[in-house]
């Protein structure tokens, strides 16, 4: 039922786009760590939001796989709803951690990103797994 | 004959669907989106309200023919004399006041109604054995801005100089300088500073002192400063000769910051807001289009029919 031609592909591109900017980020998370510290800190002060800010790039990673995996297997690829989600929240995701890495955002505001730009897609595909496989709906 | 189009309009085209429905979801959201984002655009890249402007204009100065004199003296006769305009502050000096001969002049240079300098000459007759090694000296003015607020204060200059050979003339040729600590409102009068830099009324001695009229004065928030950086001492005085202050002293324009008013900074920030919206605006009319040409939104599209078909609709 692939009737929109224009919905798949930018979904993919803006899944990727996504992706490509969190997988820079766990090289260059240094300068935003810094941000979120007072002037003078300690290293475990350093270590501890570092391994927040690690944690959070990880669950964003396991999300990614969730959406890929049903997008990838066709649950939720001619999903016209699911797709305009994930491409809008995907899209302001790329947009939102570009500024997050040149402006040096501090590094509480990820977590924003993440609940809005990430959790969000996953969780309406999670739940999009349901109906497909549990409930046995056709997956569009 | 080859056929060009001349003209062309656009059929206009409408998706029904209910109010609840994916739809207006979609358009509830992406009206969020276009009008949301450019204000956080505008407001995270600074500057989005106006908090300091600045402004040029030459001051309205007048002197007001107040002066205050310590001429601080040579090895050998040590001490200082001193002289005023205020009769109380002359009545406490006993010995040491010494009445020198004061001639000023202030110009308008280019005619525009506001004087541009203040020529200032002293002349401090001195006995032979006495010698100035320092001078300090205090003139006030009468300062008043009009273009934004009007500001209404009596200010000072304020000259300190000294040289380790005795002088015969000290000439100084320095600017006025507005000085600010806070930006000036923008409109309104402001005379929170239009008080005397120096009591001359004040018998006592503590409100003559130096160091009591510099901190006080410096407790304001816009002052004045001459700003001189090389005051010239000249050498070589004849015995009964006097010592002469030779200033030169000018009235800038100065660029003054204010706090805009209300409408200016709404103005402002309307206008980064808008700029930025515009292109949202385009961005997601497109995104509309889309979504609702190509139905990944459910809604039944409706062309609207001729004005002469009214009636055909009606009977379907």
């Amino acid at each position: 039922m692939g009737r929109v031609s224009g919905l798949v592909p930018s979904r993919f591109l803006t899944l990727l786009a996504h992706l490509v900017v969190v997988i820079t980020l766990f090289w260059s998370r240094d300068s935003n760590i810094q941000a979120c510290l007072p002037l003078t800190f300690t290293p475990e002060e350093y270590d501890k939001q570092d391994i927040q800010l690690v944690a959070a790039l990880s669950v964003t990673l396991g999300l990614f796989a969730v959406e890929l995996a049903g997008f990838l297997s066709g649950v939720s690829m001619f999903n016209s709803t699911q797709s305009l989600i994930s491409i809008g929240a995907h899209c302001s995701a790329s947009v939102a951690l570009s500024f997050f890495i040149f402006e040096r955002w501090e590094c509480t505001t990820y977590w924003y990103i993440f609940v809005f730009c990430s959790a969000l897609p996953a969780v309406t595909e999670m739940a999009l797994f349901v109906t497909v496989f549990g409930l046995k709906k056709k997956p569009f | 004959m080859a056929l060009y189009e001349l003209f062309s309009h656009p059929v206009e085209r409408s998706y029904r669907a209910g109010l609840c429905s994916k739809a207006a979801l979609f358009l509830l959201l992406a009206a969020a989106l276009t009008y949301i984002p450019p204000l956080l655009v505008a407001f995270r890249s600074h500057g989005f309200w106006l908090k300091r402007s600045s402004y040029e204009e030459q001051p309205t100065v007048r002197f007001q023919h107040q002066v205050l004199l310590v001429a601080l003296l040579g090895p050998e006769s040590d001490g200082f004399l001193a002289w005023s305009t205020f009769p109380a502050f002359n009545r406490l000096q006993g010995d040491r006041l010494r009445v020198p001969l004061v001639s000023t002049r202030e110009e308008d240079r280019n005619q525009d109604g506001k004087t541009d300098m203040l020529h200032f000459k002293l002349e401090l007759p001195l006995q032979s054995t006495e010698h100035v090694l320092g001078v300090q000296l205090i003139l006030t003015f009468s300062y008043r801005l009009h273009r934004m607020a009007t500001l209404v204060m009596q200010s000072m200059a304020f000259l300190q100089s000294s040289f380790p050979v005795p002088g015969s003339q000290l000439y100084v040729n320095g600017d006025l300088r507005l000085q600010q600590k806070q930006p000036l409102s923008c409109g309104g009068l402001d005379a929170r500073y239009n008080i005397s830099v120096i009591n001359g009324t004040s018998p006592f001695a503590y409100d003559y002192d130096l160091t009591h009229i510099v901190a006080a004065y410096q407790e304001r928030n816009v002052t004045t400063v001459l700003n001189d950086p090389n005051p010239i001492w000249l050498v070589g005085r004849a015995a009964d000769a006097p010592f002469v202050i030779n200033a030169i002293i000018r009235y800038p324009v100065e660029v003054i910051s204010y706090q805009p008013g209300f409408w200016e900074m709404v103005k402002f920030a309307w206008v980064q807001y808008v700029s930025i919206l515009l292109i949202f605006l385009w961005v997601f009319e497109r995104i509309k289009i889309f979504v609702f040409q190509n139905q990944v939104v459910t809604t039944i599209p409706v062309t609207v029919t001729p004005r002469g078909d009214l009636c055909k609709e009606h009977l379907s």
